[in-house]
Formats: C-alpha cells, structure tokens, sequence
C-alpha cells in the first residue's frame, strides 16, 4: 500500500489538495441543481445582502465566545488553518498542507503565503502561536474551543510559514478538529480590541456592531480564496446580520422583503410555505444541523447507577415511554427522521446497522415502573430555553412520560440556570441537542468520555468500554474502520442509554429570488470554502 | 417654595439609596456565581481558573466592600464590564437608552395628540354620542394587553398588507424616513393604552374644571363658550393631564420590554430584560439603577412642577 | 405602565380637600348595609357599572365552576389531535400539542383570577395598617416611611417585577410558592398607593371634633383610628382595587408573556398567547382567544370599577 493510501483520511498532501479543489469546481458546475442555475449566470461583485438570523454571538472576541457557523453573522469574520467544504470535509485555508508524525502527536502545518488579516497584518506561524496560546487560557477561551485544542501541549515555529502542534495524547484527528468549533485566527496586534473592533482572517470584516440589533461586515478585499475562474472572493459588497429571536418575526421580514435570507424557519410554516410562496422565494433545506436527544442524569437520583440498582431499568422505562414518532410530528412536522445515532443518513459517518433503542411501548413501560426500585420517584425535565424544538420536546417528552405512568414535572431555564442545575445534580432528564461535528470524536468524546468535563457535569456517565472504544477511534487512521466503531459505540449507546437519540434537527433556510449562488452546507454553515455567501450574489 | 424644593431633593438622598441596596441585594441574592457560569465545564473544577476569575471580579471580598465599590464607582459613571460582552456596561446602556426615548416620547406624543382632543371633546359634550363613543373606546383601550395589540397589528399592517416592516430599528439621525416606517407599529401599540388612560383623565380634569365656580361667573360675565373653554378651563384642566403624562413617560422608559422584544426595539427595557436573563450581572445593576435614578428625578421634576402650576395644592 | 399609582398621586390632594363641616357618623353596621342597598341601586343608574357587575359575575361563575364545566385535562396532549377547529368534542378547537383550549381558557382564567385577587387583596391587607399607622403617628416616622415606599415606587414598568420572579425561579420555587412570590410582589406595589390612601384620609379625620371628643372621653387612638377612619376609606379603596385588579392582570398576562410565569404545561393565557405566535397564520384563533379572554377580564373590572366610582365618590355626585 503506499504511503498516500496510509495516511489518515484528513491528511493532504499538495497534490491531493488540488485534485480536490479541481473536483469542487467540477461538482459546483454539475452539481445541485439550484447551485447548477446559480453557475450558469455569471456572478456580480456588488450588493449588501441583509440576513436575518435566530441568534447573535454574545461578544466580539472570537476566542472567549462561541461563534456558531450557523446563526451567527459574525462567523462571516472568522477564519483559521482550515476550512470545510459544503460537504462538511476538512479542506485548506490559511494552512496549504498539514501532515503529521507516525505516532500522531506532532502535526505540522505549512500556512500560505500572503494571507492577511483584516488589518494588513501578515499571517505567519508566530500569529498562529500567539494565537492557540490565547485560546489554551483557560481565563480568556471558550470552553468548546479550549476543549477542541485540549489535547494542545504546545506549538513551536519552524520558520515563518511552518507551524507544528506538539499534543499531550496520539490523535488522528486534531487537524479536522480545528474547523468546527473554529478555533479562530485574530490579529495579533488587534488584543486590545478584540471586544470592540475584531480583527479577523474571513471573507468579511467587521464593521460595526449594534448589540440586538445588527451586525454590519464589509467585503476583505486581500480574502485568499478565489472562485473556480480566479476572480476573487467574496461577491458581496457586505453583509448586515439581523438577530431576530423568534422564528416568526423572522419569517415575516422575508416576507415582507425586509431582509433577503433567513437562516431558519419555523417547522410549523416550513410544511405550507414551499407550496404557497416557493414562487417568490428560494428555500434550501438543511438536514442536519443537529441532533437532539434526551440525557439522564447518572451522577445521583433514580437513574444513577450509584444510587438505583434499577437505574439502567428505569432509563429503559424511560425510553419505552417516548414515542419517537409523535416527536416526528408534532415537533418537527415530519421534517428531518428520528434519529438512532449521532449520524443522519446525508453524513459520511452514517451507520445503517446500528442496533435500536427499545421500542414505544407505553405498557411495558408501566410495568417496570411497578416493580422497579424508585419506579415512584418523583422526576424533573429540564430543557433550555433557547430554541423553540428543545423545550417543545420536553414539553411533549414530559406528557408522554406521564401518560406511561411516571411522576413528572417540567421546568425550562436559560443556560445558566441550567448550569447551576447541571451542578447540583438537580434533575433528571434533559431535552437537548447537540450540532452536527465535522468529526466524531468532536462528539462522542465530549459526551460520553467519563473523563469528559461536559459528561461529568451533565451526564455523569461511566463505561469503560466505551471509554476504551473511543481512545482506538481516535487512532484509527482508516475511516471505514473509525465509522464502525462508531457505529459499535451507538449501539451500545442504544442499549445502555446514557441517553436517548430522538431526531435530527433539519433546518430551512429561505431567501429572496435575488440572491443567486447561495448554498448552505449540508449542516448548515452559511459560508464555507467555496460556497455559501462567499460565492453568493445579489441579482436585480 | 425653595424650601419645599430643597427638601424634596433632600429626600431624594434616601430613595437612591434605597434603590442602590434593593439592586445590589437582588444580584447578590440570586443563586449562580458568576464563576460558575464564566468558567465554562472545564473550567469549574479547575480551582485556578476560579481563582483567576474570583479575583477579576473582585469576588473574595466581604459584601459591604463591594457594594461600597460599587456605589462608588457608579457614581462616576463607571460600571464595570459586561460579563457577556465584555464592553463598558456604559456603552451597551448607551446603545438601549436612546431607542427606547425615541420610541416612549414619539408614543407618548401620539397619544396626546389624540386624547387630549378626544377628551375636551367628551367632556364638552357630555353625554352626547362622541363622548359615549369616547369613553367606549378608551374603556377598551386600558383593557387591551399591550403586546396582544402589536400582534394584532403585526398579524394586519405587515403580513396581511404589508404596509409596513414587522420588526427593527432605524436610528432617526441616519435616515428619518426609514425610521418612521419602522417606529409607526411600536408607537401605535404603545400609544393605544397611553392614549385611552390620557382621554379618560382629560375628560375627567375638564369635568371637574368645568363644574367650578369660576366658569359660571365667566360665563355670566358674557364671555363666549370657545373663549371660556380655551382660554380657562382647558389650560387648568391640562395641569393634571401634563404632569402625569411625564410620569408616564418616566414609566414607559422600562415598561417597553415586551413591546421592544415583540418589535426586535434595540432599547433598554430589552438590554435588560436580556441582561437579567443571562445574568449579566454588572448590566443589571447598572441598567435598574439608571432607569430608576431616571425615573425618581422626573417624578421629582413633574411634583415640582405641579406645585409651581397649582399652588394651591402642596403635595406632602 | 404603573399608570394608576401616578394616577392617584396627583388625585391625592384633590381627595384631601374634603369640607370640614361634616356630621357625626352614625353606627358602622347600620351605616354598612345602607350602604349597600344605596350602592345596589346606584349601580342600576350606572350603566357601565352593571355591564361591569354582568360580565364579572360570569367571570367568577366560570372560574368557580371551572372544574365541573371543563371538558378536558388541560395539561393532557394528544399529538393526533393537534390545531383541530372548533367541534363537539373541542368547543374552541386544540392547540399545537392537541390540548384543548377552551379547558386551558378556564383552567387559565381561574388561576389568574386567583392570584390576581389575592395579590390586590395582600395589598389592601398591609398597605391600610401602614398608612393608618403613619398618618397616626406622623412626625418623622410618617416622613421615613412614605420615603421608603418612594423608594419602591422608583422602580419603572415591569422591571421589578421581573427582578423578583427571577428571584423567585433561582430559588426553585415550586409552583405554588411560585405564585406565592407574584402575589407577595404585586401586592406589595399595591401598597404605596393603599397607604397613601389609608394615611391621607387618617389625617382628615385627626383634625375631626369627635375623635377630639372621644379622645377626651379617654379612648384609645389606635380603636377610634379603626372605628371611625375605616368605613370612611373604603369606599375609595375599593375603587382603587378593582382597577387595581385590572391593571395587576395585565402584569400578570405581560410576565407569562415573556415567559417569567408558571412554567409549562400549567395553563396560562400569555404564555398561550405568546406560543401561539407561530400559529398567527395557520391558525390565529389559538393566538386571538387568550388575548380576547385577557380583554375580557380587565375589561370586566374596569367597567365595574368605573360604576363603583360613579357611586360612591362622593365628587362626582354630580355626574
């Protein structure tokens, strides 16, 4: 076998790199068929496109907050060694190739040259130290970003363009790691107005910010990416973010052609609105941005296997009550399916065989509530309050977990006050849901590693095997081999329930007719190498 | 009369500080540290990261030290760091402020524009069909729920006939025009209950005025109707009417949260309301106790000046 | 929106020219039922004022007998069912989750009722005692407590209210204790304006020759306060609370709204109505009926509290 072939799926060299981008002009040309109507006029460079979306990022600095590829216009600004594509695959960006050693604890990054950030400065191995090292702090980093460089020991320079990440642990996968959440680059020289005036390295920089209100961003003219024919990206003049809450009021701004896209729609009007207005608008259907599911709590309570020695029959009561198929209705209006693992069937890492959760069966339910230890407890369900899908699935996870016989109540916070629930122990179940991960270990490391920081304070979930399963996927070279343990580790997932996959959460995003070449990625992204709004622009 | 203002100011001194401890208890009162929440799940177990942030935020000192600080800093303007955002809590109440005294005087405004008319009418005409219809309809008005009103005219003016935006803001100083067509909806739901609670007072003043001796020996003296109504009633009926429609104003400026959520209105009431919500704490702070320093200043200036226009009357 | 507090602020010095010449009071108990029989048929002169009584009787009929006129669990989803218009089984139709609305509209209402009486009722229940006491007392005392109820009274709109159930949900409050918390808070803005009131008319009556004359026949002050200032102050309390009422269901109505009241799945008319937004098209009656009831409601004692004014202020004998 040769080397090529040896390498880990996410490991390019130059020449894999250019078969691929070649391939990505070859499938933007014949590819989706609206993508293919868009390619067919020639692109205008020209035009502020006003997008309305469900949420705003809390604060400028892109290390100390998330900034969600999906909701927040600001992920118009951000950039980093790597990028993905509409496919959500790990492709080039700031960094041109990576590679990494035979024990997987040094990858080696080789940035571009000329890359710029939004202020002139120069991108170099330097910049890129200085800024892991800022996210490493555990004082300034986000904690998602934190914990995707938390096996980072240290970066060295090798010279000007040639950056290498020495890591505490062997993985496979950093590199894919660094995209989603993006562990972004900011200009070195900007820290002290990182919450003000943000310097970044994307397609658009920053121009102003009215918190609640809008966000503006204009065009970064020294953007490296060009599109199939060379010229150079973005189209767009700029673009102004419009946080609308409520999915509603968001609608009727698009409707009303106050705004030109919107990033999600209400599953309720989703159903009607293809049939009655597909004429005047566009819409691209999203099908997975995430998947949710309810949790146990197995650090204490009825559920916990320190407490119950009926914990595991309860959770299975538990999940014999749900009625998979009312979610699919009721919540999701028959969009998106039911969800059996983390993966749905439009990602690579789809498995077909995973072994089932216990099937709806109220009655069985009932049974085991009779005879089980702590059958008479009283339960809570909390779920955050934020958006609209998971606190309406607790709300109708709760009435079917009472019509199965148990005692239930239900509360929905805003996440600090689920956090402080979280830490105290203080519930049983909770309906939430997770974005889509470029990698699996992004994941399932992150849930179900009992040495996971977000599973001890959620889930309190103890397996060593699975434990010992995830450490081999994340060092397993050969994807096949990586999927089926993934698929292993659902099935077990399935069969022990920490938790319970419920569905995956589709997305609809609308938009006037005038925006042209507009895709989202399949999980949602609204700007990625080569698509999105960095290829978009406004028509008439 | 100096006097009785320089005691009102004085009693001014109290009220604040009422308003300073009953803010500063309400954050201290609520469960959640706010290093729990910044920490992040990796960081809450980690005791040095905790550390790093209890000293940032001054948390390892006793109560009455940092309510001192506190009240010292605010009183120069300084209210710390938005724990979300991270900018001056100056700076996003700066950004709220302005918004929602656009929207509260443009709303207050309107429904003046209406009551005060509608009401001289109704009570000039009492008991005629204008003045039933008149009290009908401003019955109904402080009946309505304010955001079942913006619904509604959500549901009629944007969807149904979309004459105009459902939701956002244009500042006035960057393009006048715009901003009307997205402050019309806002200033109408406001305006409605405004304007029915202003008719009914109105009408009632003028009653009242109207019932006085003096208008009937205007009137025996030969002065016309117009004259009369114009020149006498109506200006001592507007004493009443004026001065509380400032004390309404002083209100709205933090009851437009639900209005401002409904119409995505970058104003205070919604910072805050957001603030409270993510525990923001330093902007909580911040925000109650401007909007309520606000609030106690104009209440001070409308007693004032109700004193200075009927001084018969001396509020106690 | 605390319209009614500014409202009776710049009333209060209006109500406190009272004429001094004024007779003896007789017996309160006599004095009582002809009150009554006197506001019965004053009432029927008001025409406001018996659509008000009307629509309130109704109101209260529905919400006593809501567990027997109720036709679903409220709380009870069937996600088959969901939108459906109104039929025979469903009076007003289902909401989103397949409850039925016409349940929730009453199980809703009697809640809301509930509190929102309970709440007027806590304010009546110490405001009256602090503004007797001070207005008693006088002197400095009076002088610090009316600064204190300033102070309170500095908090605008909805904002306190909004502080305090926050407060509320932190310390995991259960759901009555929930309710607990809004009562004890409404209440307690009520208050001031009660106060003011009890206190105002307490100085009246201080002034008066025959709480002189009992002084001096060796009663004590606080028994004459209770025995002769009461009956005078309650008519215009009443007044003040039935608009109170109107106004506190609206806060009520306004903090479900923003989702800071009971939590799901209680019945609730705001946090129905603000769920129902997302219906507005498919389905705007889920969104137009709790609004309506909502309207309904305060509409009812505005109405009424318009007749009882019409009746027993005694400014307004003229109207």
């Amino acid at each position: 076998m040769s080397d090529e072939a040896k390498r880990p799926a996410f490991v390019q060299t130059r020449r894999a790199f250019m078969a691929t981008t070649t391939a990505l002009a070859g499938a933007a040309a014949i590819g989706l068929p609206r993508l293919a109507r868009g390619a067919q006029r020639h692109p205008k460079r020209g035009g502020v496109l006003r997008f309305a979306t469900r949420d705003d990022t809390r604060g400028l600095d892109s290390h100390r907050n998330f900034v969600y590829y999906v909701s927040h216009p600001m992920a118009g600004t951000t950039g980093g060694l790597l990028d993905f594509n509409g496919r959500m695959e790990p492709v080039p960006a700031i960094a041109t190739e990576w590679d990494v050693s035979k024990d997987l604890k040094t990858w080696t990054f080789k940035l571009r040259r000329g890359a710029e950030f939004h202020n002139g400065e120069s991108i170099d191995a330097e910049a890129v130290k200085w800024n892991y090292e800022r996210i490493m702090d555990p004082k300034i980093g986000h904690s998602f970003t934190r914990g995707v460089l938390g096996d980072l020991e240290r970066v060295s320079v090798d010279d000007k363009y040639t950056v290498r990440c020495h890591l505490k642990n062997p993985s496979a996968i950093f590199a894919a790691n660094l995209i989603y959440y993006p562990a972004n680059l900011m200009a070195p020289g900007s820290v002290d107005q990182a919450d003000t005036h943000p310097v970044g390295c994307g397609p658009f920089k920053f121009k102003s910010w009215k918190r609640h209100d809008t966000t503006e961003l204009e065009r970064f003219e020294n953007f490296w990416e060009t599109d199939a024919e060379g010229n150079a990206l973005p189209y767009l003049d700029g673009l102004i973010g419009y946080p609308k809450k409520e999915d509603r009021v968001r609608l009727t701004a698009l409707r009303t052609g106050e705004v030109d896209l919107i990033d999600n729609m209400a599953y309720a009007d989703a159903a009607e609105f293809e049939s009655n207005y597909g004429k005047d608008f566009n819409t691209w259907e999203v099908p997975h941005v995430g998947t949710a599911y309810i949790s146990f709590n197995q650090k204490n309570g009825p559920f916990s296997a320190k407490d119950n020695p009926d914990a595991h029959l309860l959770r299975m009561a538990a999940a014999h009550a749900i009625d998979h198929e009312g979610i699919h209705q009721a919540i999701f209006h028959e969009r998106g399916a039911i969800a059996k693992g983390f993966y749905s069937k439009s990602s690579p890492w789809y498995a077909e065989d995973i072994e089932s959760w216990p099937e709806y069966d109220p009655d069985k339910a009932r049974a085991i509530l009779k005879k089980a230890n702590g059958g008479d407890a009283t339960f809570l369900i909390v779920a955050q309050d934020s958006y609209p899908y998971m606190h309406q699935s607790a709300e109708i996870a709760h009435a079917m977990l009472q019509e199965a016989g148990f005692k239930i109540s239900l509360e929905i916070h805003p996440s600090p006050v689920l956090r402080e629930k979280y830490q105290k122990g203080d519930f049983h179940l909770d309906s939430s849901a997770n974005s889509y991960r470029l990698d699996p270990d992004a994941w399932y490391a992150r849930a179900l590693m009992s040495t996971s920081p977000d599973n001890k304070l959620r889930y309190g979930y103890e397996s060593e095997k699975i434990d010992q399963m995830l450490v081999a996927a994340k060092v397993e070279v050969d994807q096949e081999k990586r999927r089926q343990i993934y698929r292993d580790v659902d099935s077990l997932v399935n069969k022990d329930l920490p938790l319970l996959y419920t569905h995956y959460v589709p997305l609809l995003q609308a938009g006037s007719k005038r925006v042209q070449g507009y895709q989202p990625a399949f999980a949602g992204p609204f700007q990625y190498a080569g698509g999105g709004l960095r290829t978009t622009w406004l028509e008439g | 009369m100096l006097a009785y203002t320089l005691r009102r100011i004085v009693y001014l001194v109290p009220v604040v500080f009422v308003l300073t401890v009953v803010v500063f208890a309400f954050v201290e009162l609520l469960p959640g540290n706010i290093v729990d929440t910044l920490a992040g799940s990796e960081g809450v177990e980690d005791p040095e990261v905790r550390r790093a942030l209890e000293e940032e935020f001054g948390l390892d000192q006793p109560v009455y030290v940092r309510y001192g600080r506190w009240v010292w800093r605010a009183a120069q303007g300084d209210f710390g760091y938005s724990l979300i955002t991270r900018r001056p809590v100056s700076v996003e109440l700066m950004s709220g402020i302005p918004a929602t005294v656009y929207l509260a005087l443009v709303g207050i405004g309107l429904s003046m524009l209406i009551a005060v008319p509608l009401g001289t009418i109704a009570a000039v005409k009492r008991n005629a069909p204008i003045d039933y219809a008149a009290q009908v309809t401003s019955l109904v008005g402080i009946s309505i729920p304010e955001f079942w009103f913006a619904i509604l005219c959500v549901l009629l003016f944007s969807l149904h006939l979309g004459w105009l935006p459902s939701s956002g803001y244009v500042s006035p100083f960057e393009d006048p025009l715009e901003s009307v067509k997205y402050l019309i909806l806002p200033a109408m739901a406001v305006a409605v209950r405004q304007a029915a609670y202003t008719t009914r007072l109105t009408r009632s003043s003028m009653l009242d005025e109207m019932n006085k001796e003096y208008v009937d020996t205007a009137r025996a003296m030969g002065f016309s109707e117009r004259k009369v109504i114009f020149k006498y009633t109506l200006r001592n009926a507007m004493i009443p009417t004026v001065t509380i429609s400032g004390l309404q104003l002083a209100n709205l400026l933090g009851g437009t949260v639900v209005l401002e959520s409904i119409f995505a209105w970058p104003g205070i009431g919604r910072a805050i309301f957001e603030a409270i919500i993510q525990r923001d704490y330093p902007l909580i702070q911040a925000g109650v106790l401007v909007l309520g320093v606000i609030v106690v200043v104009i209440n001070l200036l409308v007693d004032l000046t109700y004193s200075v226009l009927n001084p018969r009357v001396k509020l106690s | 929106m605390d319209d009614l507090a500014v409202h009776d602020r710049a009333a209060a010095p209006a109500l406190a020219q009272v004429p001094a010449q004024v007779p003896a009071p007789p017996p309160r108990l006599r004095r009582l039922s002809a009150a009554l029989s006197n506001a019965w048929y004053e009432l029927r002169k008001s025409k406001t004022g018996l659509i008000g009584f009307a629509m309130l009787a109704v109101l209260f009929a529905a919400c006593i007998a809501t567990p027997v006129i109720a036709t679903h669990d409220p709380v009870r989803q069937n996600y088959r069912e969901r939108l459906v218009p109104p039929s025979e089984e469903h009076y007003l139709g289902t909401d989103r989750l397949g409850r039925d609305i016409y349940s929730r509209l009453l199980w809703g209402g009697r809640r809301l009722v509930t509190i929102s009486l309970l709440a007027v009722a806590f304010g009546l229940a110490i405001g009256v005692p602090y503004g007797v006491l001070t207005g008693y007392v006088g002197g400095g005392v009076d002088t610090a407590a009316m600064r204190v109820v300033d102070g309170l009274l500095a908090f605008p709109g909805l904002l306190l209210y909004l502080l305090i159930v926050t407060l509320a949900r932190e310390w995991k409050l259960e759901g009555f204790y929930n309710d607990l918390i809004l009562i004890f808070a409404l209440g307690f803005a009520f208050m001031p304006e009660v106060a003011r009131l009890a206190r105002g008319s307490v100085l009246v009556e201080k002034q008066r020759e025959y709480v002189e004359a009992a002084r001096s026949m060796g009663e004590g002050g606080l028994r004459i306060a209770l025995r002769e200032i009461l009956p005078n102050i309650v008519s215009p309390l009443i007044v003040n609370a039935t608009v109170r009422l109107g106004y506190v269901i609206l806060i009520i109505a306004a903090l479900s709204f923003l989702g800071l009241g009971t939590p799901p799945p209680t019945p609730d008319w705001g946090a129905d109505l603000s769920a129902a937004r997302d219906y507005m098209e498919t389905a705007p009656m889920i969104a137009i009926l709790p609004g309506l009831a909502i309207c309904y409601t305060v509409l009812a004692f505005n109405l009424f509290g318009d007749g009882l004014r019409d009746i027993l202020d005694p400014r307004l004998v003229e109207r």
